[in-house]
This record gives structure tokens, sequence and C-alpha cells, in this order.
């Protein structure tokens, strides 16, 4: 029975899963709020990647996955798609949105002003070693200013387009039920533009920051200048039965516009659940880049959103940890006879490329 | 009628995991993808309590196919056992109520992550292969909407020409698993990753074969007694691993499709790919009762 003692998967995955959750040790109540209220971006960014909306459910994934990011995407989306979609919100439109940030580098000022809100753009980045041996840090206050900015502002791109600086774009009008759905729907190529802005509001945010730098750097023709980037709070309007609209309350956003310059002065757009702004720049530049005529290789909507999907390139990119040895048993197997055919002819084997890239798939 | 009839007790998830509309729009795919043998079926993946490319596409679709009364088999590289065959056979133990089994001969459904079973599958069974790369024709072309329109206009001969290549450069097909196959004349399928060997067990077979690919969204299948050919030239034959005259050193069984062990002593042993094949027949050595299917290969030949 000498089969017996190679057995034994189950007990061995139960005890590898348990060695990993006790190194985390027990999570509470009180660890998942601590991770909500001392890392709000992280927890922001995980909502819109997992495309869920719902703070306590993303600082619980983090806590489970021991901040474990692409874990917790996943754990969260896999939670996502079990739960009813119940209702569809009114549209948010950009000026009804409660701002707290909004920059423009296209003009010194704009109409409504430029807000800086919450932001360590402008700061030093030190670390406070202090901390460690005991002196806390402490922010310094805020003081309010004089007059309160307005809590919502106009959009930039209206005044743009007032000026004939950029075209009208066609607005479709799609019924609420009609919008097609990323996540009930495959994404199929030439994608619809919904599905594609879906698509890149749940890309990783490595994913997009990777190839929109590409884009800006030569593999590709985009030449960026940020129009608006935004950090709001959407309310989230649903519409009653009986026809009266009501809030059920906010979430965070976050929305770039970019702007770039080739023959005439094109928008790209992104936005996302959560505050990210590298995410909403990044993905405007890949919408500006793959609506060109002619995309470079690199800036295809194809090639743009399969490999910017975090669930999909994370889980492929650790699934090369199974065995493959029935698979490589096989190469090796065409490997050897080519050798032996070789060494029977009296020549030298005539493998003058890797094998492995002319397969056809592995 | 009252609402109370209606409602039914508040549960964690949906039976088999999936939601009821999840899995009619799998239902309806195979459907289509069993009418039309070896077309890529697109469909809404769902996101899956498992990582991509680990096998989330057969899982959709055996959650889909499962019942309360579904005897299922998981198999990851030819073990029963390994760490993944086992957490995905547990899972639909856990949310299906499944009976699990090892033995191939008492599955209802048969998920597999590159290989088929040695012993013959029959009408009532399903096989499930798990893909990590549905498209045959993606080392010619990796931009899959242009992959699709020659699929649409049969265009196969850049597959045949990489083929050639390979016979040119190297003496013989390089192709090691998922050799791509022609299902029912028409559409070129890779086959999953199962092994030159595997690939003769789907043609003219008695079972369904379904082929799901979760990450890249594609479902397609090859109905029972159909045709299945993989690409050859007329003048260099298809040739299977060589493993006929490989003996298992724990089953003493000569023939089928082996691991390789490297040995200290720089040499090889070899053991049986499918596990429980293997244990069946130790089992058989030792005097227990134990009836062992018929196998598609009979001394490493099939003919």
């Amino acid at each position: 029975m000498a089969y017996v003692a190679t057995r034994g998967g189950e007990h061995a995955i139960e005890q590898a899963e348990r060695l990993f959750r006790s190194d985390l040790g027990t999570i509470s109540k009180d660890r998942v709020e601590g991770i909500r209220s001392s890392l709000p971006y992280l927890v922001d960014r995980l909502m819109g990647e997992a495309s869920l909306y719902e703070p306590d459910l993303a600082a619980l994934a983090l806590a489970q996955a021991g901040g474990d990011l692409y874990e917790a995407v996943l754990l969260l989306r896999a939670y996502r798609t079990t739960q009813p979609r119940i209702a569809i919100a009114e549209p948010v439109k950009q000026p009804d949105l409660f701002t707290v940030r909004r920059i423009s580098a296209a003009f010194k000022d704009i109409p409504g002003g430029q807000i800086l809100g919450p932001t360590l753009d402008y700061s030093h980045r030190l670390l406070q070693v202090g901390v460690l041996t005991g002196e806390d840090y402490t922010p310094e206050p805020v003081i309010p200013a004089a007059k309160p900015a307005p809590a919502t502002q106009p959009s930039l791109t209206d005044w743009q387009k007032a000026q004939g600086l950029i075209a009208e774009h066609p607005v479709e009008t799609i019924a609420p039920e009609e919008i097609p759905d990323l996540t009930r729907e495959p994404l199929l190529f030439p994608v619809p533009r919904a599905h594609k802005l879906q698509s890149l509001a749940r890309a990783d945010t490595g994913g997009t920051l990777a190839l929109g730098y590409a884009t800006t750097r030569g593999y590709g023709d985009i030449h960026p200048t940020v129009n608006e980037v935004r950090l709001a709070e959407a309310p989230v309007l649903l519409r009653h039965p009986r026809g009266t609209v009501f809030s059920a309350g906010r979430v965070r956003v976050s929305q770039a516009e970019i702007i770039s310059k080739s023959k005439n002065l094109e928008l790209g757009f992104s936005a996302t659940f959560g505050w990210n702004e590298v995410k909403v720049i990044s993905a405007a530049i890949l919408d500006r880049a793959t609506s060109q005529p002619n995309p470079h290789a690199a800036s295809t909507e194809e090639f743009v959103l399969y490999h910017t999907e975090p669930v999909e390139s994370s889980g492929f990119c650790i699934h090369f940890k199974l065995p493959h040895y029935v698979t490589f048993q096989s190469t090796l197997d065409a490997y050897r006879r080519v050798k032996a055919d070789g060494e029977a002819s009296g020549s030298k084997p005539v493998i003058k490329e890797p094998a492995k890239k002319e397969e056809v798939a592995l | 009628m009252t609402l109370n009839e209606l409602t039914k007790p508040w549960a964690a998830f949906n039976y088999g995991f999936l939601d009821e509309s999840a899995k009619r729009e799998l239902r309806r795919k195979m459907l289509k993808a069993i009418a039309i043998p070896g077309y890529q079926v697109p469909y809404a993946s769902r996101e899956v309590p498992m990582a991509r490319g680990w096998g989330t596409g057969g899982l959709q679709v055996t959650l889909t196919l499962l019942k309360p009364t579904s005897v299922v088999k998981v198999i990851d590289q030819g073990a029963d056992d390994s760490v993944n065959a086992c957490s995905i056979r547990k899972f639909f133990g856990r949310v299906g109520g499944a009976v699990e089994t090892e033995d191939t001969g008492k599955a209802s459904i048969i998920q597999s992550r590159h290989r088929i079973p040695e012993e013959k599958l029959r009408e009532n069974q399903v096989l499930v292969l798990q893909v990590p790369d549905p498209e045959p024709l993606r080392a010619v072309q990796s931009d899959m909407s242009v992959a699709r329109d020659m699929h649409g206009d049969a265009d196969y001969g850049q597959m045949w020409l990489v083929l050639y290549e390979q016979l040119v450069k190297s003496g013989r097909i390089m192709q090691g698993a998922s050799y791509p196959s022609l299902v029912n004349g028409r559409y070129v399928i890779s086959p999953s990753p199962i092994p030159r060997w595997d690939v003769k067990k789907l043609n003219q077979a008695d079972h369904l074969t379904i082929l799901s690919a979760g990450r890249e969204k594609r479902l397609y299948a090859v109905p029972p007694y159909t045709k299945v050919e993989p690409l050859v030239f007329d003048d260099v034959p298809y040739r299977v691993e060589d493993h006929q005259d490989k003996t298992c050193y724990r089953s003493q069984v000569t023939g089928f499709f082996m691991n390789e062990l490297p040995q200290d002593d720089g040499s090889s042993a070899y053991e049986l790919s499918d596990s429980h094949f293997g244990i069946k027949h130790i089992r058989k050595a030792g005097g227990e009762p134990v009836v062992i299917g018929e196998t598609w290969y009979r001394q490493g030949r099939m003919d």
C-alpha cells in the first residue's frame, strides 16, 4: 500500500491554512475597525478594484488576507458576485458631486476655483521615527478658511466645450436597465464604452499605472495634461417605484479627465470608487490611448483591459505554483525523442530554438 | 398563497454557491457549446472563492451541473489527493452536498486538470476539463478578436505552418501537451493541456466533455460520439508519449501514462499518473474485490 504514504493532501492543506491564519491571530471587530479608520486609502483602493462599496467588508477582507491586496480583492469579489443587483441608481452628474479636492493643471484658475483638499502632494516625505521611541505623532490642527469652499463645483469641460476647444461627445441615451454590466456579461471586443470604463474602474491600480506610464513614455502617443482631478462624495440617488427620488447615502469617488494634445484636444476619462488619484489619472490616460485610431500595441483595448484585471492576472501568476508535471513530462518526451533520433542518425540534435516558444499553449 | 410560503430561510450562499441566474447562463452556454462542437462560447465568468487560473472555469461548470445526488471526482495532474484537487472536491461537498469519490467508475461528474482517466468513461458521465488557455491560435495570433475571425473562416493555415516549422527545425512536432485538434471537422480546439496520450480518448468517446476557461471566459464542448483529430500530416503519424513500456514501481502495471521520478543515483523511477487507477491495482493485487474498468489503452496501444 505504498500509495497511501503519498496521500494526505487534505490534512496538509488544512494545516497549511491553519498556519497562515495562526500568524494573523484572532480577527476581531476592533481589528477591522482599526484597519478601516487607519488605512482609508487602502480600503478605498480595494473597494475600487473589487467594485463593491462597503468599507466594513473591505476592511474585513484586508484583515482576513493579512493585507495581501490581491487576496483581499478576490475575497470581496467572490462575495460580491453572490449578491443580487436590486436597483440602479440615478446617474451622477459632475456638478452634483460633493467635492473636497479638485485641481486642474491646464489652467491657473478655473471656474469654481482650485481646491487642494486633503493631499500630501507638497509635503516632505519624512518618516516620523520618533513614534517608534514613544513620541506620538499628532497632526497639526487644520485652520478653517474664512470663507468655506462651495460644496459643489461646475464642470471645467463644459466651459471648454462652450469655448469650442473640445468637441461635444455624442450623448447616447440608454435606459438604466439597458446599461451593459461587465459583472454579468463577458468582455467582448470591440468593447462597448460602458464596459471599457467599468473595466478600468475596477482595474488593478499597479497595472493601470504601468501601462499608463508606458504610453506616456513612448510606448504610445499620449501627452496628457490633467484637465481635472476630483475627490468627492457622490450622492447615491434611487427612484422609488412611486416616482420619488431619495438618497441612499454617499460614496467616496475619484475621477480624472486628461487632455491629450495630439491633432485635436481630446479627453480621456476615468472614475472609480474610493479616493485613488494614481489610478484615475493613469486609467484616464489609458482611456484616451485605447481610443486612438491606430493605438500602439501596448495601448489596444484588448491588451490593456485583459492585462490590468487584478483577479485574473494575479490568479494566473500564482497558478504557476500548481504542479505541471504531466505537461512537463509530455514536453520532456518530445525533447528526448529528438535527441535519440539525432544520435541514431549520427548528427547533433537540431533544436534551433527553445521548443517551448513554439508550443501552442501550455 | 402567503408571502411566507414564497420565502425560504436565510442562507450564507445559494445551493452550489452560484446564484440561479449565473447557473442559467452557464446552462444555456453549455447547450450552445454542445450544439456547435469545439466552438468557444463566451460567458460571464463569475468570481468564485478560488484564485483565477486554479480551475475556476471547471468549477463553474461543475457547480452548475451539481445536484445533491451527484458523485464527484476531482483530479489534478492525474491525482485525486493533490492539494488543489482536494480543495476543489471539498468545496463541492460543502456547497453542493455532493458525494465525493476517487473512483472513476463511480463518479457522475469528473472535473480534471490536465488528465483524462485511464479507465473508459460511460455515456452517463460528464468530464469537465479545466482550461488555462482555450485559444489554440494564441501562439500565431495573440489578439483574441482576430483569432475569433480566423475560427469563423476556419482559417488554420498559420497553425499548420507552425507544426510544419517544428518538423523542419526539430525533425518532429515539438508540441507537448494541449495538442491542437480538429473537432467534428470544423473547429480547432486546444484540448486543455492534457498530454498527447489523452487526446485520443476524446475521439468518438461515449461521454460528454465540457472544457471551460474561467479566466478567459470561454467554454466549449466535445459531445459524445464526435470526431476529434489531432492535426497531423499524412506522412508523419501522431505519436503519443513513449510510456508504452514503462512500469509503475508501485503497482507493477505497464503501458499507461507515467510520472517520472528522478532518483538519487541518476536513474528514473516511474509511477502511474492516474493515482486511483494505481490504488485499484495495488488493492486488487492484495486480494481485495476491486472492479477495474475497461481502459482506452491496452498494453500501451489504442487500436
